[in-house]
């Protein structure tokens, strides 16, 4: 071995006592059920950074109905399982979704990385769960006893804090299909490759008949969530583009008071001047 | 290219791609203990007390009191302490070694001891501290009458950053002390001065003293002197406890607690007569840290190179390296240099603009010649290829035709591109190898007819190795496998001097070479036969006064001219590199692949210091100390790189052979930020310059 690092229990190269494989979507669930403590695990690609010693994984990378990818009238539905790179080579994945995963760590992270991990743990800079965030896509959360299908902008509660039962998991992610092909993408990252967000942003503007359907902004690695900003992109639904147009600037001054980044990495400042640069071309590229 | 030049697979090639290769953490570690280092919490405090918790049986901790030679880790002066006494001088600063059979309980009880601190106040900022640990300077010409004269007088203030070398094996080290003996032995650039180090640190006798280096995951300088820093705190608890002693530092330790390229300040004030500068006024300050470790040298280098590639007939320059309650600078490719010539290629550039010159033009015009003064009042002894080397590149990369359709740009993408000229002064400064290194070569010939080198310097991943068995071979006409070299250790080879200075080709590969020459016409069938050769100090040079700055500071020089283009955009401050182009003038290479890939990669690391590599020390703490947070080049960042040799043979060094390792480091940031700067159309004069810099300066 090169490098001096080791994971406290990567010294064994076993799993932590305790840990078990999940081979179906029941069994997964009755042990979640059964054993509040097992930690969920799909790639491990954010669990192996903690590299915690005394924990118990619950493994789900064998878990069939949580690594389809399938199609309905309405949603495709990602197993939460799917890595990235799984999504890339889908013939589903939309656009938008592709273009994120694509700039997401490097080929390895992204075989291993999945989209319930990326949701599961809870940061404001996931990339994969900022296009759900703009998309306003759907999560299947399932455990023994009950399922429920929860909107993903209601899932985050704040910082690393989710509306999920310590008995339910994270099983599709239900992506919309229509209305998401117009879509603006820029990830800011410190560099091409294995980075992570220093500011995300993503638009949806679905026009129909010259009508706006649908405009939606959301930014990433700004603050403790994924910021979505419903109440603001509805001052241009319902709008014609020149309409739209007028209302541009209000529009913008509205998330001007609204976005108030945290530093990081990078300044507060400068992730403001980006998101609002960001925002603004959004727009212009519209025509707006 | 001369046949030398030819590439060869490396030697050291299969054992590292194959995973055979044996690092310092891959020893079997049955039977030593694990060391871990307590480390200061606070930038500047008095310790008061250490309460340490329940040692468990075979578990100790050791601090300065159970040193059994000098508290001294012996560097170019003796200010490092093995472990601090009293005073903790920075975040990081080491007070004692606690070892113990059991990794993890280590941690544990590392965790558990209780410092009791009374805290000073440190200072951090270089320009204001008022502790000069090195003043260097020197004069040529009158500027005073050169400023009096001018047409036009310029002054700018320049800024460059601290960074990180950024090896794939951090530092660690073994140390085994049995009957009177100490072996340490780890991952390291300069065994001979571990070796002194130990010996003084533990009041051995040198011949008790064996430092062997293992095979070794980079080190860019960083491991020329933290490594005696390292082997002292091991070495004195293999001696306190009886037992080996195994310290590998973590990733977040070295990149906190171990060397970096200094951060700098430099002051130009320039005068223009008739359309050329006529005086340059320069004033350094470098942030040494803590302790003075590696910067006299580092300072001395950077002082050198005042006036950058320049004949400037009048030239005053003054460098200080001032102390701060921040982990010590210390070495790293270009040692010095980068920081200076960065500040003094940018003023180029400024004056040429606001002339309305074109840069490249401007530059030309100022280039020393041969028979040239030096800054420092030597003499270009040699061609100064400079203008074909920047001619070639401006060819290569389209300069003229770019510059300009990139004059006006609007819009959210801009592209701009820049060159620069560098030099990098091959081998130590001034008489340093004559009088402080004193190189020895051996070649030991044994009777079946292989011929064994024997030096000090290490093959740590730059193919030195592969370097000096081709110089072997050729010279004695034996093929490869007849020549051998084994991973020094100080009990078996002579003290060629350190792998720094990009020397060890151009002096010790030359030493060699000679050593070989004589072997082959002494050569006796089937005896045993031991060839040495001593350092020979060139007869052309003027002498250097090192109180004086006065003289041949180098032998020779190595060139580079370095073209980036970049492109901008100016939502994001995103900044895409779309070509860096090289040439480099190291002699003769050695190996044309390995010389390729050393310019290839230094010029990488060039660009990442340019607009990546950014390490802030905020309030001497050092946060961004991992992989993911400090970030460095990868192989998407930039376009395959443009490096081309450009050949002016040293007839000192072997088959004209120069400095090769440090020279690519130099010229790229200066390049980057120029072509930033072109592209936004904002004056910049600091480096790194990342996206947020760009934003900053265009909203
Ligand atoms: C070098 C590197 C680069 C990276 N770059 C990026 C990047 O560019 N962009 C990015 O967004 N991320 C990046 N990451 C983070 C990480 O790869 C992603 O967040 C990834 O999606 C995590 O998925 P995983 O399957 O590996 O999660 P795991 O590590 O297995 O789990 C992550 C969390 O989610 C929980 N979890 C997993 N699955 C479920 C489930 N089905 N139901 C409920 N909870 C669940 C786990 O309990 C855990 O808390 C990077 C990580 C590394 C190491």
């Amino acid at each position: 071995m090169v490098g001096s690092e080791r994971l406290p229990d990567a010294q064994s190269n076993q799993p932590a006592s305790g840990s078990v494989t999940a081979g179906s979507l029941d069994e997964a669930l009755k042990l979640r059920k059964e054993n509040p403590g097992l930690i969920p695990y799909a790639g491990g690609t954010d669990l192996m950074i903690e590299g915690r010693a005394d924990a118990a994984y619950l493994f789900l990378g064998k878990v069939p109905e949580m690594k389809r990818i399938a199609q309905d009238d309405e949603f495709i539905r990602f197993g939460a399982a799917c890595t990235f790179s799984q999504l890339i080579c889908s013939a589903h994945t939309p656009g938008i979704l592709r273009d994120a995963c694509l700039q997401i760590a490097a080929p390895a992270i992204r075989n291993m990385g999945s989209i319930g991990g990326n949701i599961g743990n809870g940061s404001p800079k996931a990339d994969s769960a900022l296009i759900f965030m703009a998309t306003n896509s759907m999560l299947r959360l399932v455990s023994a006893d009950s399922e429920r299908i929860l909107p993903i902008r209601k899932f985050y509660l704040g910082r690393k804090k989710l509306d999920l039962a310590p008995d339910e998991l994270i099983v599709e992610v239900l992506m919309p299909i229509h209305g998401i092909d117009n879509y603006y993408y820029k990830k800011v990252g410190g560099r091409r490759a294995l980075a992570i967000s220093r500011v995300a942003f993503a638009g949806i503007m679905d026009v129909r008949d010259g009508i706006i359907c649908n405009c939606a902004a959301a930014f990433g690695s700004i603050g403790d969530v994924i910021v979505c900003l419903d109440e603001i992109d509805r001052m241009l639904v319902g709008k014609s583009v020149e309409e739209a147009s007028a209302l541009k600037e209000a529009y913008i001054d509205a998330y001007n008071m609204a976005i108030v980044p945290v530093a990081g990495r990078v300044s507060a400042d400068y992730r403001k001047q980006v998101c609002m640069n960001l925002l603004r071309d959004f727009l212009e590229s519209n025509h707006i | 290219m001369k046949p030398i030049s030819k590439s060869v697979p490396k030697i050291d090639h299969c054992a590292k791609t194959r995973g055979l290769a044996e690092y310092v953490c891959d020893y079997d570690a049955t039977g030593m203990l694990y060391g871990r280092i307590l480390r200061s919490k606070h930038a500047k405090a008095d310790v008061l007390s250490i309460n340490l918790p329940a040692m468990p049986e075979g578990y100790d901790f050791i601090d300065h009191r159970r040193i059994p030679g000098l508290n001294r880790v012996h560097i170019v002066q003796d200010d490092t302490p093995v472990f601090a006494e009293r005073t903790v001088e920075y975040i990081g600063d080491p007070i004692g070694i606690i070892v113990g059979p059991e990794e993890r309980e280590v941690d544990r009880l590392l965790a558990c001891i209780e410092v009791e601190y009374d805290i000073l106040t440190p200072e951090f900022d270089a320009r204001k501290s008022p502790v000069a640990f090195f003043e260097y300077g020197y004069e040529k010409g009158d500027i005073a009458i050169a400023f009096a004269h001018a047409d036009r007088i310029y002054e700018e203030s320049f800024e460059t950053g601290r960074q990180e070398q950024m090896y794939l094996e951090t530092n660690g080290m073994i140390a085994e002390y049995a009957q009177g003996k100490m072996l340490v032995h780890g991952t390291m650039q300069c065994p001979y001065y571990v070796h002194t180090a130990v010996a003084e640190a533990t009041g051995l006798l040198p011949e008790d003293v064996i430092i062997a280096q293992d095979v070794t995951g980079g080190g860019f300088g960083g491991k020329e002197d933290y490594p005696s820093v390292l082997a002292c705190q091991a070495a004195v608890a293999a001696y306190v406890t009886g037992k080996p002693v195994r310290v590998v530092l973590s990733r977040r330790e070295d990149v906190e607690f171990t060397s970096k390229r200094h951060p700098a300040f430099c002051d130009i004030k320039a005068a223009v007569k008739d359309g050329r500068v006529t005086a340059m006024q320069i004033e350094a300050v470098y942030d040494a840290g803590a302790y003075t470790t590696m910067t006299p040298v580092v300072l001395q280098r950077g002082v050198i190179a005042g006036g950058g590639v320049y004949s400037i007939e009048n030239l005053k320059v003054k460098g200080e390296a001032r102390k701060t309650n921040t982990v010590p600078s210390g070495a790293f490719r270009g040692f010095g240099g980068p920081q200076m010539f960065f500040a003094v290629e940018m003023m180029m550039s400024h004056i040429a603009k606001d002339l309305g010159e074109d840069p490249l033009d401007f530059k030309l015009a100022h280039t020393a010649k041969l028979g040239d003064a030096t800054s420092t009042s030597g003499m270009h002894h040699f061609n100064v290829p400079l203008p074909a080397m920047m001619d070639e590149v401006a060819q290569a990369c389209d300069y003229r035709r770019k510059k300009e359709a990139y004059a006006d740009q609007q819009g959210r993408l801009r592209k701009g591109i820049a060159m620069s000229a560098v030099y990098h002064g091959a081998g130590f400064t001034g008489i340093g190898e004559r009088d402080i290194i004193k190189a020895v070569v051996r070649l030991r010939k044994d009777k079946d007819g292989y011929a064994e080198i024997l030096v000090a310097n290490t093959d740590i991943g730059q193919g030195l190795s592969t370097a000096f068995t081709k110089i072997v071979a050729q010279e004695l006409g034996l093929p490869f496998d007849r020549v051998i070299i084994k991973l020094p250790d100080t009990g078996r080879v002579p003290n060629s001097g350190p792998t720094v200075a990009s020397r060890s080709v151009m002096v010790v590969g030359e030493l060699l070479r000679r050593a070989a020459a004589r072997l082959k016409d002494e050569w006796l069938d089937g005896e045993e036969q031991v060839i040495e050769e001593r350092y020979v100090h060139p007869d052309f040079m003027i002498t250097f006064d090192i109180d004086k700055f006065q003289g041949d500071a180098y032998p020779t020089f190595s060139w580079a001219a370095t073209a980036v283009e970049v492109e901008v955009d100016t939502f994001t401050g995103d900044i895409r590199i779309l070509g860096a182009w090289g040439s480099y003038d190291i002699g003769t290479p050695i190996d044309e692949n390995i010389a390729v890939g050393q310019m290839e990669g230094g010029l990488v690391q060039s660009l990442g210091y340019g607009m990546m590599e950014s390490i802030a020390a905020v309030n001497g703490r050092i946060r961004n100390n991992s992989f993911s947070d400090y970030l460095i080049p990868t192989a998407v960042d930039f376009p395959a790189v443009d490096v081309s040799l450009h050949v002016e043979e040293y007839p000192e060094g072997p088959y004209g052979a120069k400095g090769a390792g440090e020279l690519p480091l130099v010229g790229g940031a200066p390049a980057t930020i120029e072509a930033i700067e072109n592209a936004i159309g904002v004056k910049l004069s600091k480096t790194p310059f990342l996206p947020e810099d760009v934003v900053k300066a265009l909203y």
